[in-house]
């Protein structure tokens, strides 16, 4: 493949005259839900931008390492935080009884924006998935029964996605947790506050007339 | 549903051309190799989001071009005319357009244009392995009841997630203590999403069979009984059916049946590496007066009987859901005797709209159906006759 004029020997080592401006477009390649080229817009405003509309870069720099060192997972329920144990476990208001399981520490924030919770969580981590490679003995299991024992919780509210393994974890929680004296309950599927009944699917429109309500 | 009017640029061996079709009859006449079949794909690419025969967008795009697009305009139930269009690029790009608006997702075409295809290997349906049976009635289920479709994508999902643990435990990836909790869940997420699978694919089984059977009795000149019935690989399923006369299946109840069966051969399956039953094994048995064609059907008898079952599959979507889909017959003359060929066609006069291509002149040579439309094609260059 190394005829002359194929274009792969004209922008040997990317399409920048600078190998170093390369390695940083790849790098901002990796996160999620950035592609190349808003990747090399970034790169590009970072290093080569006026300086009007530039972030210093070096602020950018000790920003993320400064995150980076104080940002942990609450040892306690595995929530993002800075204190640790997290606000939501040592604060006094909150109900100590009531725990809400949930896949990732981003599901928490949902629920901390909203405000209508009052509760504590459980973050897994994940969802049982063998073709990911996260399995029953790779989710914390036994530290979410030692938790139940010794907080006396009266309540589990299961928040996983429904999706096929968010279903199979939830079952999975329901039968690790059967003959304990506590209430196990999930969110509810439905259509949402604010959308159009016309343009709901079909399987959410069966599941919310399933579990329909008396007026 | 009809395809009023279409043109095509770039589509394999085909000269870019314009068609307005008959909303009834429209025969294709060529040799093979001309571009007869290119013609229907490109029709029928625009139902399924694909080719019918599997072909890479690379394969679909004439050899000295970088891009093909086909325009079509469909005439649905309610009169309305929408107009559709696609373009594949060498470079990977696809678009999907309706009314000039982009598709996203291939589910978005879902119902667009529905569309009944035979070609010679549909006798695959009667002949061939369960797997093309069930695809058969699956898409065919999910033509008119999208909840078992979103059953079959979940149960799929669970059955290979359940697959990689099996093999992992085998590897000795995982230890058994929790992995038996962990297979006790995946079943029970299997069992309900595989009941209302199974309910699905008997309640498809029992409409297309009286229409399997009338379009048999049309198409043949004798009386015989053609029986298109499932044939479950769960116990607790065919106990469930045989029983449904008396005893009316509740899906719950079924779920808890499927579950015991599942749990019961956890062991062997822990020992194997691998599921061993579940719908994934499902059949369904065509059975003409007493005699299983799979096994012992002829020639004639198989391709008849699979004809029988692609126009059923088009009534069963009118019966269900108002929609007449477009049928396509790609040499499906072949191989029948004269008596049969002239019934097909007579039985073809009276359908909504079909597209017909076949290589042998002699075969069309007394049919002249109302609303009929004919071109030649020749090395991809189509003329009106």
């Amino acid at each position: 493949m190394n005829r002359p004029g194929n274009g792969k020997d004209l922008n040997e080592g990317g399409e920048f005259q600078s190998p170093s401006l390369e390695r940083l477009v790849r790098s901002l390649n990796r996160l999620p839900g950035l592609g190349r080229k808003s990747a090399t817009r970034l790169a590009l405003h970072l290093v080569a931008g006026s300086e009007r509309t530039t972030v210093p870069a070096e602020e950018l720099v000790a920003a993320i390492g400064e995150a980076r060192d104080k940002v942990t997972n609450c040892e306690r329920c595995g929530a993002i935080t800075e204190p640790d144990p997290c606000r939501v476990c040592t604060s006094e208001r909150r109900d100590t009884s009531l725990i809400c399981i949930v896949a990732t520490p981003i599901d928490v924030l949902p629920f901390e924006k909203a405000g209508f919770y009052r509760g504590r969580y459980f973050v897994l981590g994940g969802l049982l998935s063998p073709l990911d490679g996260v399995r029953a003995q790779d989710l914390p299991f036994g530290k979410l029964q030692d938790r139940i024992a010794e907080d006396e919780i009266k309540e589990v509210i299961i928040a996983l996605d429904a999706s096929v393994e968010g279903e199979t974890t939830a079952l999975y929680i329901q039968r690790l947790l059967e003959g304990r004296n506590l209430e196990l309950t999930r969110l509810a599927t439905g259509i949402p506050v604010g959308g159009a009944l016309a343009y709901t699917d079909e399987v959410t429109l069966q599941r919310a007339f399933q579990f329909r309500r008396t007026f | 549903m009809r395809i009023v009017s279409a043109s095509v640029d770039g589509f394999r061996n085909l000269k870019t051309a314009s068609f307005t079709f008959s909303p009834r009859v429209n025969l294709v006449l060529g040799r093979n190799g001309e571009g007869k079949t290119n013609l229907l794909e490109a029709l029928n690419y625009f139902a399924l989001g694909r080719s019918h025969r599997g072909a890479k967008s690379d394969e679909l795009i004439h050899f000295d071009q970088s891009h093909l697009h086909v325009g079509l305009d469909i005439e649905e139930e309610s009169g309305a005319t929408l107009a559709c269009e696609y373009g594949l690029g060498r470079d990977g790009g696809r678009r999907l357009r309706v009314d000039g608006e982009a598709l996203r997702r291939r589910a978005d075409l879902v119902g667009r244009l529905a569309t009944v295809f035979f070609n010679p290997d549909s006798i695959r349906l009667v002949r061939g392995g369960p797997d093309g049976r069930r695809q058969f009635v699956d898409q065919g289920m999910a033509e008119i009841d999208p909840v078992f479709l979103t059953h079959l994508t979940a149960f799929q999902r669970a059955l290979k997630q359940k697959n990689g643990l099996l093999r992992d435990l085998k590897k000795g990836l995982t230890d058994l203590s929790t992995t038996r909790r962990e297979l006790a869940a995946w079943n029970r997420e299997l069992a309900g999403h595989a009941a209302a699978v199974c309910l699905g694919r008997w309640q498809y089984a029992s409409f297309l069979t009286p229409f399997s059977n009338e379009s048999h009795k049309s198409l043949t000149d004798n009386d015989l009984q053609l029986d298109f019935s499932y044939a479950p690989r769960l116990e607790s399923v065919s106990k469930a059916i045989s029983e449904a006369a008396e005893n009316p299946i509740s899906k719950d109840d079924l779920e808890r049946e499927i579950l015991a069966e599942l749990d019961y051969i956890m062991d062997s399956e822990i020992r194997r590496g691998r599921p061993l039953i579940g719908p994934q094994l499902d059949d369904f048995k065509v059975v003409l007066e007493g005699v299983d064609l799979r096994v012992y059907g002829s020639q004639g008898e198989t391709r008849t009987a699979a004809i029988a079952m692609i126009l059923a599959r088009s009534d069963v979507l009118f019966q269900k859901r108002q929609i007449r889909p477009v049928l396509f017959f790609d040499d499906i003359f072949s191989e029948l005797d004269r008596e049969r060929t002239r019934r097909l066609q007579e039985m073809a006069s009276h359908l909504h709209q079909v597209f017909i291509a076949t290589a042998r002149r002699d075969d069309i040579a007394d049919w002249q159906p109302e609303h009929m439309k004919t071109w030649q094609v020749n090395d991809g260059e189509f003329s009106e006759i």
